[in-house]
């Protein structure tokens, strides 16, 4: 042993790297690489995960998504027996009573901060490499592109929320106000527009990902600072190119839905490529659903969790290809076409009827049956998740049309969505029919809690909820507890 | 006063028989009270000058004296014995517990030093101490035998390893077991040698005694010999041990039989109830008897100047759950010899160990409590039948399909060399390397219900390596100044690097199941992740040193410290220092206790105080800012591509977690009947590690490895010891210890991290369970404390009347850490028979009864099994969790009855011993506790969520197993 090494403590590092290995890399693929692992972050983190930190965080999945369609009118999650009861999680996101401790709600708050301060991080170690100058610049619109999205979902379900644009772990955050989150959103996105690509690209911000999200900001903005700004909303939309409605809705929805042509921007999955958190019909249909997919009855373990409220499964018309996205009665076995039954020996017959909310029978409730499944599914599935299609540019076209008083305009766009969906074109418009339209056309697709929010219904009363508190706090959820307990300089939300 | 009646009386008969003298030749054999041969004892004729013998390697000896002499019989260590000279006699010595502190010699680390000039709190087990009995792990022999170290067996299971803990504990986050230290070598595996080569181990409790190890003492040292230093005579010895053992389960959980579940199902008109037909027991179905048995042979020969010792042992255990068991091979080689005209000893040893076992599933246990008691285990076909339903897959499926192999290589080699430079300073040098592997095969066929149908099969295999390179090279110099003053010095160096790597390869979509895990090219479905490697490293860099002196030995002092640097500490905290200093007094050697002699055989008083570290909770690289693969993404091309992003939160802070110990000691012994120790401590550990949330914004993860809190420890132990018999025939000795230990986390925030408690006890998994928690870390309380809701009563509807305290914060629901240890052995000899008895118990601490709280659900019923009890509590209600659920787990168990017979002549058959024994281990349990076994697993031996029972457990065993020694 040579006594140089007598007191040498370094460490080798034989399985990791450290930033001195991106210094002076001149081919910039690992510095490519580090502007791709933001995308990564899209897909979220399971409760094992040191980003998770004990709550699944998957947009897909448990809980963000769970959240945003629990708090809306269109799902729920009904407690089964001692199953899906969870420490009253999904019912107090049903009764709209949720608190700072709803790990629902801390599911959302981190999906979208971390992912804020992952591309914190990634923009200052960008910063340090030495790619060329124009990469470097096209890199960081990229990035802050990206972390205008988080932000974006942050101003929509918090409202008051830390601006964060440093990776600087030293301080802890204060909250800025939701007007100037909103600012910020704002600015980040026009800011960074002129450097993304004017392509149609299809998982990357370009440009058009860009004008979308700029457009749900405007669609929304009177929510956000009491300030609507309908033109602006539609000025977005006119900037956004390259897209069409696909022929068939479902096709957005194929597990090789990366094909659609009116996909704007979707988190990418390929189980085979080890993405994770990405099983949502597992987390809705029947346990004893593998009997109806597979003749073996081998198909995918499936939880029965996540449903439709009662009421909108009958809310389609009968020809509304959309109403295919919600799966209802027998289930016949796959093998020899015979009833699948429940372990109780019931039929597997899926009703839209929940009569106990609180402890609803397993077959109660119509299924998510939105994504396309294969005999063959592992439990990661493949089809990308739709974060934005063109389907959401039209009806955006169709509502800030109508609140301009365009109703002629509006028609035009609303009609190309429903001939689509396959059924009548409408003569007349009201805000209630355009929230229809809405539900419809994105039932399931995590949109609707925002849509109640802006068309004023979110506080009403509906099924099994009663109307919110006057102050309508509720509108925005409250920063979780865990982050104020760690974060002095937090303040909560009002009302919370 | 019997002892001194049989001295009258065998003076008495020497009396009367010397009148006519006649010339005799005494032979007789001298033993020690577990009839070992005790090599070189003295045999002398009282009275006769010259005339004498000294026993050889079976213990024999041979002079020639006259009818009616009397022998007197000694050995360093042992009380003198004078018996009447005769042939064939069979002489037992008692240990002389006043002798035995000035000639056992105790491993302090880096030497040795005579148990009376100790300063520090060190407990030291000899071989025929330790538990009897069936041993797959080392830790196993130490349980119960030493006051303040507390170890768990961790399940039933042939292949489970046991936690220990010294007083309490340290560490919230990382293991609690002490840093083994076999033949001078630290931080090896306690399994690396063979527990029949133990000659001693040496427990170093205190701070002062374990500061010698630095940065890895604060759990304290465990001092394991196995070298064999040969004396003035020659010895060669040969030996076969070997047992059979036969076990069962010894609890089943109450759950219902198909019978009883018929019963409910009439008696309350149950409609939807489904009666499938059988009445199998799942339980039954996966139980057994186990039979095991172990063979150990080994000779050795040992000589002043040079000797050699091999050992070869072979172990078969099943476990009383059906395909579970593990076998062992282990073999070592050791060596010796002097030379350079004896200034210069050479040591060295190969010890290797190939174990292979098959665990069971461990989701067996809950897949049984679900399935209908009527619902059969096989298909009329004799395929496994399957009940419908979630988590209900078939056990006994589960049990059989898979294929789980599991291998582990264990590897020591070292080499020693002692060099006296002149009288009093030698040098030693000491090389080690040891290995571990781990290579494991796992397969789950394509109609296993979980995992393998839906994935089309699915093989794994992985490998796992594991090094451990060091060299310790120390000074010494040990002088005796003038008369009165004893001086011992001691300074070294160590160098010590780890490396571990390993990779592993899995794949899923197989067409057969014939190739199980050799074949994973047959897979098709291969995905990201499926093969993978690692590598890290660590080092640890050390200078010692330290000084004892004695005075008269009647005043003794010793000082340490050591320097530690460790390269997974942050850039903020390369080095640590780590002093001790410890003061004893012999107070029977002063002169004012002249009138105290004829009872008090010794009284010593010990003070001492160190500061010790404990840097297991660091993992390699954690101070930095490392970056990994960080996900995958698709190009603009349609290509998946890896991604590389920080993917920690660095701390260059990070460093070892730091005990200070206060430690005073009271050894004593009296009537040369009656010895022990008494210890009072104090420990405060400060820096505690804590993976701490921090806030997300701004950290990206919302964790951060930090030296935060602090906690305090506290207790005494008494080790008692008593010789209450010592007559020719009988012989009876009674050992004790008690300790008493009150934690108390002082700590958890500092300026930068803030908790006011720590989730730990996590209940996930559990039916509508998921994300809580039934434990808070909290300041003011031990660790593994329950919070929660109280119960106050069922209503009339059958609810639990539940009260979630103040502000809904629950209430202290009491603590999973006992708060007193208890361990009794009783041993004794009559004639040839020899017998032990030995129990341990742990008082005071709760259990959170989890698979009771799943399985006490009413509902479960008719669909799935049910505690019998459950079903008349008149509760209606699905299992909340609260205090209903929480037991006391106090017990004690009598851990093992040996009953041995030894052949009196075995010179007879040419043998120099034959001893055959039955030994009974847990044959009973004391306690209230309703599950399983009270004694429940702390996984990783980490204080932050023990005692909950959740499924987990692994039958325990109750064995019987039949054994015999012999000696050639």
């Amino acid at each position: 042993m040579a006594l140089v090494s007598c007191t040498d403590l370094n460490e080798t590092l034989y399985d990791k790297l450290t930033l001195d290995d991106f210094k002076g890399d001149k081919s910039s693929v690992l510095a490519e690489s580090f502007v791709n692992s933001a995308y990564a972050t899209l897909r979220g983190y399971g409760a094992g995960t040191d980003e998770g930190n004990g709550v699944n965080c998957y947009p897909t999945c448990e809980y963000v998504f769970f959240t945003a369609e629990c708090a809306s009118d269109e799902a729920c999650i009904p407690t089964r027996g001692s199953d899906w009861y969870d420490g009253g999680r999904y019912q107090q996101l049903q009764f709209h009573t949720w608190d700072a401790q709803n790990d629902g709600v801390t599911s959302v708050w981190r999906y979208n901060f971390v992912g804020v301060s992952k591309i914190n991080a990634v923009l200052s170690q960008v910063d340090q490499t030495n790619i060329p100058a124009a990469a470097k610049t096209s890199a960081e619109a990229e990035l802050r592109g990206l972390r205008a999205y988080y932000y974006y979902n942050l101003l929509d379900n918090f409202g008051n929320v830390p601006i964060m644009k440093d990776f600087n772990t030293d301080k802890l955050p204060a909250n800025a106000s939701r007007t100037e989150v909103y600012q910020f959103v704002e600015s980040e996105l026009l800011d960074v527009i002129p450097h993304l690509s004017a392509d149609v690209i299809y998982g990357r911000f370009t440009q058009n990902v860009a004008y979308t999200l700029l457009a749900r900001l405007y669609l929304n903005a009177e929510v956000y600072t009491g300030t609507p700004q309908w033109q602006k909303c539609l000025d977005a939309c006119d900037k956004v190119k390259g897209y069409s409605l696909e022929g068939n809705y479902k096709a957005n929805f194929f597990i090789e839905n990366e094909k659609s042509n009116e996909i704007i921007f979707a988190i990418q999955y390929d189980h085979a490529q080890g993405t994770v958190g990405n099983y949502l019909g597992s987390m809705s249909y029947h346990y004893n659903q593998k009997y109806a997919f597979s003749p073996e009855g081998n198909w995918q373990w499936s939880g029965n969790g996540i449903c439709a409220q009662p009421g909108l499964y009958s809310s389609f018309e009968a020809g509304d290809v959309r109403r295919n996205c919600l799966m209802i009665g027998q289930q016949k076995s796959a093998k020899d076409g015979s009833n699948v039954l429940m372990d109780n020996g019931e039929p597997l017959n899926y009703t839209e009827e929940i009569e106990n909310f609180t402890n609803a029978k397993q077959n109660e409730g119509a299924r998510l049956d939105k994504y396309e499944w294969a005999v063959n599914d592992q439990w990661e599935r493949d089809n990308d998740w739709v974060l934005m299609r063109y389907a959401e540019i039209l009806m955006m076209q169709a509502e800030a049309s109508f609140r301009l008083g365009d109703t002629s305009t509006a028609l035009n766009y609303i009609n190309r969505v429903r001939a689509r969906a396959g059924i009548e074109g409408l003569t007349s418009l009201s805000l209630d029919i355009i929230d229809n339209e809405w539900k419809h056309e994105f039932v399931f697709e995590g949109l609707r809690r925002t849509t109640n929010i802006r068309f004023g219904t979110f506080y009403n009363a509906w099924w099994n909820k009663e109307a919110d508190d006057i102050d309508h706090h509720t509108g925005i959820f409250p920063i979780p507890q865990v982050e104020l307990e760690k974060n002095p300089n937090l303040k909560q939300n009002p009302g919370y | 006063m019997k002892r001194y009646m049989f001295l009258l009386l065998a003076a008495l008969i020497a009396v009367c028989q010397g009148v006519n003298a006649q010339s005799l030749t005494a032979t007789g054999t001298v033993v020690d009270s577990s009839h070992e041969p005790l090599i070189g004892a003295t045999v002398k004729v009282v009275g006769q000058q010259g005339a004498g013998a000294i026993t050889d390697h079976r213990g024999q000896f041979s002079l020639t004296t006259t009818q009616g002499a009397t022998l007197e019989v000694s050995y360093i260590g042992y009380v003198t014995r004078q018996v009447k000279a005769g042939k064939g006699l069979r002489i037992i010595l008692s240990e002389d517990a006043n002798m035995l502190d000035e000639t056992v010699i105790v491993g302090v680390g880096y030497g040795t030093m005579r148990k009376s000039d100790l300063t520090g709190a060190i407990a030291s087990v000899s071989a025929k101490d330790m538990k009897q009995g069936v041993i797959t792990s080392t830790e196993q022999l130490l349980q119960g035998k030493v006051a303040g170290l507390s170890i768990v067996q961790s399940s039933g299971a042939p292949e489970a390893g046991a936690s220990i803990r010294l007083r309490g504990g340290t560490s919230l986050s990382a293991s609690n077991g002490p840093l083994v230290v076999i033949d001078g070598i630290p931080g090896v595996d306690i399994n690396a040698v063979q527990p029949h080569e133990i000659v001693s181990m040496d427990i170093l409790k205190d701070a002062s005694a374990a500061a010698i190890y630095g940065s890895r003492g604060a759990n304290g040292v465990i001092i394991i010999t196995t070298n064999r230093q040969g004396g003035d005579s020659e010895q060669n010895t040969m030996q076969y041990n070997g047992y059979v053992a036969f076990a069962t389960a010894a609890k089943k959980l109450d759950l219902l039989s198909a019978n009883q579940w018929r019963g409910y199902v009439r008696e309350r008109g149950v409609m939807t109830a489904n009666d499938y037909g059988a009445a199998d027991d799942y339980q039954d179905a996966l139980l057994r008897t186990a039979i095991s048995h172990a063979h150990n042979f080994s000779f050795s020969h040992a000589k002043k100047t040079s000797g050699y010792r091999a050992s070869i042992t072979y172990q078969n255990n099943q476990g009383v759950i059906e395909r579970s068991n593990m076998n062992r091979l282990a073999g070592s080689l050791t060596a010796y010899q002097t030379g350079w005209q004896g200034r210069l000893r050479m040591d060295e040893g190969i010890n290797a160990n190939f174990d292979s076992w098959h665990p069971v599933d461990s989701r067996i246990f809950e897949r049984m409590t679900n399935v209908n008691p009527t619902f059969p285990v096989h298909n009329p076909d004799g395929s496994f039948a399957q009940q419908p339903g979630v988590n209900t897959e078939n056990p006994v499926e589960l049990n059989t399909n898979r294929s789980d192999d599991q291998k582990r290589h264990r590897f020591l080699a070292y080499a020693k060399a002692e060099l006296d430079i002149i009288d009093g300073l030698k040098y030693t040098v000491n090389g080690s390397y040891e290995q571990n592997m781990t290579n494991n095969g796992l397969y789950k066929p394509t109609y296993a219900r979980l995992e393998g149908q839906s994935m089309g099969g699915w093989g794994q295999r992985t490998y796992g390596n594991y090094t451990n390179k060091q060299l310790e090279t120390y000074l010494t110099f040990d002088k005796q100044l003038a008369e009165l003053h004893r001086l011992n010095l001691m300074a070294g160096y160590s160098y010590l690097n780890n490396v571990y790597d390993g990779f592993g390869a899995q794949r899923s979509g197989f067409d057969t199941d014939k190739f199980l895990y050799n074949n994973l090219a047959a897979g098709t479905d291969f995905k990201q992740g499926d093969v993978y490697s690692y590598k890290g490293e660590a080092t640890l860099i050390s200078f010692f040193g330290r000084a004892n002196y004695t005075y008269a030995d009647k005043y003794m002092a010793t000082a340490t410290i050591r320097r530690d640097g460790s390269s997974r500490f942050g850039d903020n905290h390369k080095w640590g220092v780590f002093p001790s200093v410890s003061l004893a007094w012999r107070i029977t050697n002063e002169p004012f206790m002249a009138a105290t002699k004829g009872w008090l055989d010794n009284l010593k008083l010990r003070a001492g105080f160190g500061i010790t570290g404990n840097q297991d909770g660091i993992g390699e690289y954690k101070s930095l800012p490392t970056i990994g693969i960080a996900g995958i993404t698709k190009n603009a091309d349609g290509t998946w591509k890896n991604t590389y992003a920080q993917n920690q939160n660095p701390n260059p802070d990070l460093k070892w977690e730091e005990t200070a110990q206060w430690n005073i000691g009271l050894d004593f012994s009296m009537f040369n009947h009656l010895h022990g120790s008494l210890e009072l401590y104090l420990k405060k550990t400060s820096d505690l590690l804590w993976t701490y949330p921090v806030p997300q914004p701004p950290y990206p993860f919302g964790t951060m490895l930090a030296n935060v809190g602090d906690m305090e420890n506290k207790g005494f132990e008494l080790t008692l010891g008593y010789n209450a018999i010592r007559t020719n025939d009988l012989t009876l000795d009674v050992n004790a210890s008690l300790s008493y230990n009150h934690q108390e986390i002082t700590k958890l925030s500092n300026d930068q991290y803030e908790a006011v408690g720590l989730q730990a006890g996590s209940l996930h998994g559990l039916a509508g369970m998921s994300n809580m928690y039934a434990q808070t870390i909290r300041e003011g309380y031990p660790a593994g404390t329950f919070w929660g809701p109280r119960c106050r009563g069922i209503d009339a509807d059958g609810h639990y009347i539940i009260d979630k305290g103040p502000n809904d914060e629950g209430y202290y629901l009491g603590s999973a850490q006992p708060k007193w240890n208890v361990g009794l052995s009783i041993s004794g000899a009559y004639k040839d028979f020899d017998f032990s008895v030995a129990g341990y118990g742990m008082f005071g601490q709760k259990i959170l009864n989890a698979t009771r709280m799943v399985l006490f659900d009413p509902n479960r019923f008719p669909a799935e099994n049910v505690l019998d009890d459950a079903m008349t509590s008149g509760i209606t209600e699905a299992p909340v969790y609260s205090d209903y659920f929480i037991e006391n787990g106090s017990f004690f168990r009598l851990q093992s009855l040996t009953l041995g017979y030894t052949l009196p002549k075995p010179e007879r058959l040419g043998l120099s011993r034959l001893r055959f024994y039955v030994t009974g281990e847990n044959l009973l349990c004391l306690t209230g506790y309703k599950g399983l076994d009270p004694e429940v697993q702390i996984p990783d031996n980490v204080l932050s969520d023990p005692g909950i029972d959740k499924f987990n457990s692994y039958p325990r065993p109750r064995t019987v197993s039949v054994g015999i020694n012999i000696g050639f």
